[in-house]
């Protein structure tokens, strides 16, 4: 085991010139991409002396940088103007630029291999593309456009399984959706309402929804994140909460209400060597949450800098770089080395 | 009648309206103008022409309780930090562009005016609602009449059988009633929270229809041997509230929107406020002239573009659909439709992607009558933060109302020996949006 998440400390925090609202690594690199509320991409290299945020070139997005996928050595971004770009990150040019979606894109994913990436949008669509092509190969219909009380509804969420079979889409009215890649077959869903708060009489509008999911390592459970019941929907001042359902059986296992830090949880990992669940959001602040998955347990909660809106671990699993408010943050969670480790000092990083 | 009060909080006598002046019960109240102060508010009557233009005129107010975004509805800022994530759209009128989350109104910019120059400084919710609900600064020694109730006072027919003032307010967060401060209670609104149909105007189950009609015209035999022995203004007061509790009981069904084809409903759109400005429709129509439909809560400090998305699409939906149907059935020209709140929100966007309180430099619509539709007032500057064109104030913005619907904003009132303009001191209106 190379990671401890009671170890966990904000190793550094890098200023963003804009609201970070998504994050990509290239494998085997600290070479970090994020895109943010300015409409723009940055690579920050952390190996570099000055790891300052250095932005990409040509015609980029029109509004929001919501998602960003490594597909091979290429950065692929959606934003809410709808599109999807591919990047060339060592000349830091769009390579392709692909008009995705009618509606704000909230997120874009790669496949484990790097053949396919999904993305959903608030037109309520899931669609599938071919990672090298850009060409359009599935669309996944199932989501519903408007809320039970006739307001648009959102799409925000988006997961591969680690086998790269299965899909997980979440909305905004708590609808969980499991497909198949493959058919692009609805093969099977869950609902998780309390993550949509509707205040019928306060203020007559909403808040919440569902906003990341993942698959569990074996792929039988998928977990989904967001916002519980909110008293007053001016604020994120509800419990942050995970739900996490098992597919075989269709029902709910785990219910995690946390009002230590409130807020939403925009991003779920489950660490491919790990028996925990790390939790990433906010309110007006942010923290990261570990949580043994079994027993629903925190193991260790951290506030962080600012409100995380995405993160991304390295190959170890050890550290995390988290894309929030302004700010970019590195964390680690590193092992104490053992004395094995101590004596081999290269046996400390082959964890993975 | 005294007019005096130690604290000026004595409400006027509302019997003297200029409306009043010229209408058929006017007889029995002239003696009782003459006798005191309020002979300056007579003198500035205008013209019986200027009277006339007046007749019918009507104003519906959407208020956005909690403060809507300016920049994600009528002054966007594209590309720019402060901008947020929304498009600016065309209209159409070429030059002016709205927010994205509006393409409705985007269609209909031909008969609405915008202000983008707001700067009325309070942005605590309390203080902002009374600010933006009478025009003005609250101040201890004089209770204002808010704004629904002085248009009632000008343009409500002293005649009329249906209300003056209507005040829809269904959710409870920033519920604030208004009031008409020294107008007096003839002014206060009929205050719908629960129901869109009043409550307690009903004819009692246990009484029938006939002694009902019967009872009415026995209260009016006696009442008029009473007036031809006793004849004064309290008298005739006294008559016409009961001619208005009757008129009130039989107006339940303008509030009941069952009356409407289901095209007209559909037409509007399912949700409460959309089928409050259906309400808001039939009431002018039927000669209501002061409709508040109050649409809460845009207090957006967390969330504030999802927020948006839920709530303009409601205000675009009804807005566009009351405009609509006010020009198809010819009401438009005469009915003036506005859009503003306490105060407008902060171009910084907070942490939880939401913005806070902000009245420094935001925006109000205005649209039908008196109007220069397609008109944009007044300029913010590139980020949103600071007026830099055109600053305008309350007082302003309830100055250009009167004048759109005919009323002279430099009309007075008397509150005791004290006068009190109908608009605040140094206020003026906006001439390059009227007609």
């Amino acid at each position: 085991m190379s990671a401890d998440p009671t170890k966990f400390k904000v190793a550094r925090t890098i200023r963003l010139k804009s609201i970070g609202l998504c994050i990509a690594r290239l494998p085997q690199t600290e070479r970090l991409f994020v895109g943010g509320s300015d409409f723009k991409v940055y690579e920050i290299n952390l190996t570099a002396e000055n790891p300052e945020p250095i932005e990409f070139q040509g015609e980029g997005h029109q509004s929001y940088v919501t998602g960003a996928a490594m597909v091979g050595q290429q950065l692929v971004t959606s934003g809410y103007d709808g599109r999807l770009i591919w990047w060339d990150v060592e000349q830091r040019v769009p390579c392709r630029n692909v008009i995705a979606h009618e509606r704000w894109i909230r997120k874009v994913v790669a496949s484990p291999d790097g053949r396919r990436i999904a993305t959903v949008a608030d037109d309520m669509l899931c669609k599938v593309w071919n990672a090298d092509t850009g060409d359009l190969l599935l669309t996944l219909v199932d989501h519903k456009p408007m809320t039970p009380h006739h307001f648009p509804s959102m799409l925000y969420a988006v997961a591969f399984s680690t086998d790269g079979l299965f899909l997980a889409t979440g909305d905004r009215v708590g609808h969980v959706v499991i497909w198949e890649v493959a058919s692009g077959k609805k093969l099977s869903e869950v609902e998780a309402p309390v993550m949509y708060t509707w205040d019928p009489k306060q203020r007559r509008h909403s808040i919440g929804g569902i906003r990341s999911v993942a698959f569990s390592r074996d792929g039988r459970r998928v977990a989904a994140g967001g916002i519980g019941t909110i008293g007053n929907i001016d604020h994120l001042d509800g419990p942050s909460r995970v739900e996490i359902f098992d597919l075989q059986v269709g029902q709910r296992v785990q219910e995690i209400s946390d009002t230590t830090y409130k807020g939403l949880v925009e991003q779920i990992a489950f660490p491919v060597s790990e028996s925990w669940g790390i939790f990433g959001g906010g309110d007006n602040g942010g923290f990261i949450s570990f949580y043994d998955t079994e027993t629903g347990k925190p193991l260790h909660q951290s506030k962080m800098p600012m409100h995380v809106h995405a993160f991304v671990l390295n190959d170890a699993e050890d550290t995390l770089y988290a894309a929030g408010h302004n700010q970019l943050a590195v964390a680690e969670f590193k092992a104490e080395a053992n004395e094995e480790q101590k004596l081999d000092p290269a046996a400390a990083t082959t964890g993975n | 009648m005294a007019l005096f009060d130690a604290r000026l909080r004595a409400p006027i006598d509302p019997g003297v309206s200029r409306r009043g002046f010229l209408g058929s019960s006017v007889m029995a109240s002239t003696a009782a103008f003459a006798a005191n102060m309020r002979v300056l508010d007579a003198l500035q009557t205008p013209t019986l022409a200027a009277e006339l233009k007046r007749q019918h005129k009507s104003v519906i107010l959407l208020w956005l309780a909690g403060g809507a975004s300016q920049l994600e509805t009528w002054d966007p800022k594209p590309g720019r930090l402060t901008g947020g994530p929304f498009r600016a759209i065309s209209t159409d009128i070429p030059s002016v562009q709205i927010s994205e989350l509006l393409p409705k109104m985007a269609q209909r910019m031909k008969t609405t005016a915008i202000i983008r120059s707001l700067n009325t400084r309070n942005g605590d919710h309390g203080g902002g609602t009374v600010l933006m609900e009478t025009g003005r600064a609250k101040e201890a020694a004089v209770d204002y009449p808010d704004l629904g109730a002085l248009i009632a006072r000008e343009l409500g027919r002293a005649d009329s059988q249906v209300p003056d003032y209507v005040s829809l307010y269904s959710e409870t967060e920033g519920r604030h009633k208004g009031g008409p401060g020294f107008l007096g209670a003839r002014y206060a609104p009929m205050f719908l929270t629960e129901s869109m149909i009043p409550p307690n105007i009903r004819r009692l189950d246990s009484i029938s229809e006939t002694d009902h009609q019967d009872r009415a015209a026995f209260q009016k035999l006696l009442a008029r041997r009473f007036i031809d022995k006793h004849s004064n203004p309290s008298v005739a007061s006294h008559g016409m509230a009961y001619e208005r509790v009757r008129g009130l009981m039989s107006s339940e069904s303008l509030f009941d929107i069952n009356q409407e084809p289901q095209s007209a409903r559909d037409f509007y759109g399912p949700t409460q406020f959309q089928e409050q400005c259906l309400v808001a429709r039939r009431l002018v129509e039927a000669g209501v002239p002061f409709v508040k439909v109050a649409r809460a809560w845009w207090d957006s400090h967390g969330q504030n573009f999802e927020t948006h998305r839920e709530l303009c699409a409601d205000l675009d939906q009804g807005m566009s659909a009351l405009l609509d149907d006010l020009g198809q059935r010819g009401l438009l020209e005469n009915t003036l439709v506005l859009t503003f709140g306490e105060f407008g929100r902060t171009p910084q966007i907070n942490a939880s992607l939401g913005r806070d309180h902000f009245a420094n430099a935001w925006s109000a619509s205005l649209s039908g009558c008196g109007i220069k539709g397609g008109a944009v007032y007044g300029k913010t500057d590139a980020d949103g933060q600071t007026v830099v064109e055109g600053e305008v104030k309350a007082g302003d913005l309830f100055a250009t109302i009167f004048s759109a619907v005919g009323i002279d904003p430099t009309k007075e009132y008397h509150v005791g020996a004290r006068p009190i303009p109908i608009v605040d001191f140094g206020c003026q209106p906006i001439k390059d949006i009227l007609a």
